[in-house]
């Protein structure tokens, strides 16, 4: 994400953080915003003019970090795909 | 400082390094550069934050790829490697890409001229992005699951994280602190006007009041249906499940970049990670040192600067606004400023860093922005406590106040949620 794309996605008519998240792509990566999400926030309310306050970020989900599958497999609330065959 | 001498293997060629250090650590004592190449546009990376969050640093350890080389230990034969890159992250082919779409790579437009191009367009795309290979060998452990019941779980195991589990457990509330570090710390282990020193006191004085600290221990998620809430801690070998009365998030900030031109060239690091590297491991990390600062980290930039000095160092430091750019491809060489070029081996970005309170979100905490103390800082009243009840939060998630007021904060709301 460059501060290009970010201009570009403005001018494009896209000027909320979950718009912009969407049109460039920016914080799904590795880091999940950790990096870019304050900075792309504060970026935007200087091109748009908006107060910071009325900007939200995009929605926080699980999980917060790369996550490797095998640690939820022994889960006991996991859900096992098992269970939805008739057959058993 | 830097323990028991082990041997890695770092892209085939053996790297002398410390059991005590992480295998980011040990590669820049060893002078290694470039580790893996951007998804998109294959710019060069390496090493960012140091603290396990940023995607500079990952890297194929062990044949298991995506793993944060700051977060890995030196442990004796730890093979690891360059990812997604061809041949190699210093020489990447890839790279063209960044040449070729020099004024930004808009995929929505991408081809989409003619259906049979943009069906070529995207099989090219579809080999290029993506993140490493998949593992030599199927995962052979089976991890545990563990699960705690407590009075107080405090997510983060920084200055204001451990102050707070002391403060709660001395008043006899069982505590348990996550930490995702290799050891717990946080910015501590990062500012000469603190230390590791100070780091292991604050860490064994709340253990000895009772809490039990969880390092390599992430929170990954807060699951409300499940039994009046769940939150779900990964480690390298298990997966937590806490339930707890009392939540308090003292997560900190992530260590930030700042917006000026070139702010991700290979060396561009965060000051930060400059100062774990120098207070933790006794590293320095470059001979002449620029740190491009804003007012408000003025303070930490300084107390850095008088830390790398001391260590032998030359340091220029430079504000924001006077930055025009930064030299060098696979390392940096200079900063470009307004009142001159300056020739540096080492870029220290000081940034305000940014509250990490997206997973108190999960749990309902109202946040805000405010760039003035990093980004969306979590609301608490005079007590610390969240818009969500039973939830309370302290330190540098409330926005930047420093390790020192960061320790005093948490002592404050741990006080508050003990006579709560």
């Amino acid at each position: 994400m460059t501060l290009s794309d970010l201009e570009h996605s403005v001018s494009r008519g896209y000027q909320d953080i979950e718009e912009v998240k969407r049109y460039t792509g920016f914080g799904t990566g590795p880091c999940q915003g950790k990096e870019c999400l304050a900075l792309v926030a504060s970026e935007l309310a200087r091109l748009t003019g908006q107060p910071p306050s009325t900007i939200k970020p995009f929605t926080s989900r699980p999980p917060l970090a790369p996550t490797p599958l095998r640690l939820l497999a022994r889960d006991p609330g996991a859900h096992r795909f098992d269970d939805d065959r008739e057959d058993g | 400082m830097r323990g028991e001498a082990v041997e890695v293997r770092i892209a085939d060629t053996s790297v002398r390094a410390f059991a005590d250090e992480s295998i980011a650590a040990a590669l820049v004592a060893s002078g290694a550069h470039v580790l893996s190449r951007s998804l998109k546009y294959h710019r060069p990376r390496t090493f960012f934050c140091l603290e396990g969050h940023c995607s500079g640093c990952l890297v194929r350890i062990g044949g298991v790829p995506n793993l944060r080389a700051c977060q890995a230990p030196c442990l004796a034969g730890t093979e690891v490697m360059g990812q997604n890159a061809f041949p190699s992250a210093e020489v990447d082919l890839l790279g063209a890409v960044d040449f070729v779409f020099s004024r930004g790579l808009d995929h929505h437009t991408l081809m989409t001229g003619s259906s049979m191009l943009n069906r070529l367009a995207n099989k090219v795309v579809r080999q290029l992005s993506g993140l490493g290979k998949l593992p030599d060998v199927a995962a052979s452990q089976h991890p545990e699951v563990q699960r705690y019941d407590v009075d107080v779980c405090v997510i983060g195991g920084g200055p204001a994280g451990l102050e707070a589990a002391n403060q709660v457990a001395r008043a006899g509330r069982s505590t348990v602190v996550v930490d995702d570090q290799l050891r717990p710390g946080g910015s501590l282990r990062t500012d000469p006007r603190a230390g590791r020193a100070l780091a292991e006191a604050t860490w064994r004085a709340a253990t000895s009041a009772g809490a039990a600290v969880l390092s390599r221990s992430t929170a990954i998620g807060f699951f409300p249906e499940d039994d009046g809430g769940v939150l779900a801690v990964a480690a390298p070998d298990r997966l937590y499940r806490i339930y707890a009365k009392q939540w308090i998030w003292a997560t900190g900030g992530y260590a930030a970049n700042l917006p000026f031109p070139d702010n991700d060239r290979p060396g561009v690091i965060a000051a930060r990670a400059v100062g774990r590297l120098l207070v933790d491991h006794g590293i320095l990390a470059g001979d002449r040192v620029c740190v491009i600062e804003v007012p408000r980290m003025v303070d930490a930039a300084s107390a850095l600067a008088a830390g790398l000095v001391e260590a032998g160092a030359e340091v220029h430091r430079v504000a924001l606004d006077r930055v025009e750019g930064v030299r060098g491809r696979s390392w940096t060489s200079a900063v470009d400023t307004a009142d001159g070029k300056y020739d540096c081996d080492l870029v220290a970005v000081a940034a305000i860093p940014a509250p990490a309170s997206e997973g108190a979100r999960q749990q309902g905490c109202q946040v805000v922005l405010d760039p003035t103390v990093g980004g969306f800082k979590i609301v608490v009243d005079d007590l610390g406590r969240t818009s969500t009840p039973n939830v309370w939060a302290c330190g540098d998630v409330c926005g930047y106040l420093g390790p020192a007021a960061s320790a005093a904060d948490g002592a404050r709301v741990g006080a508050n949620v003990a006579a709560s």
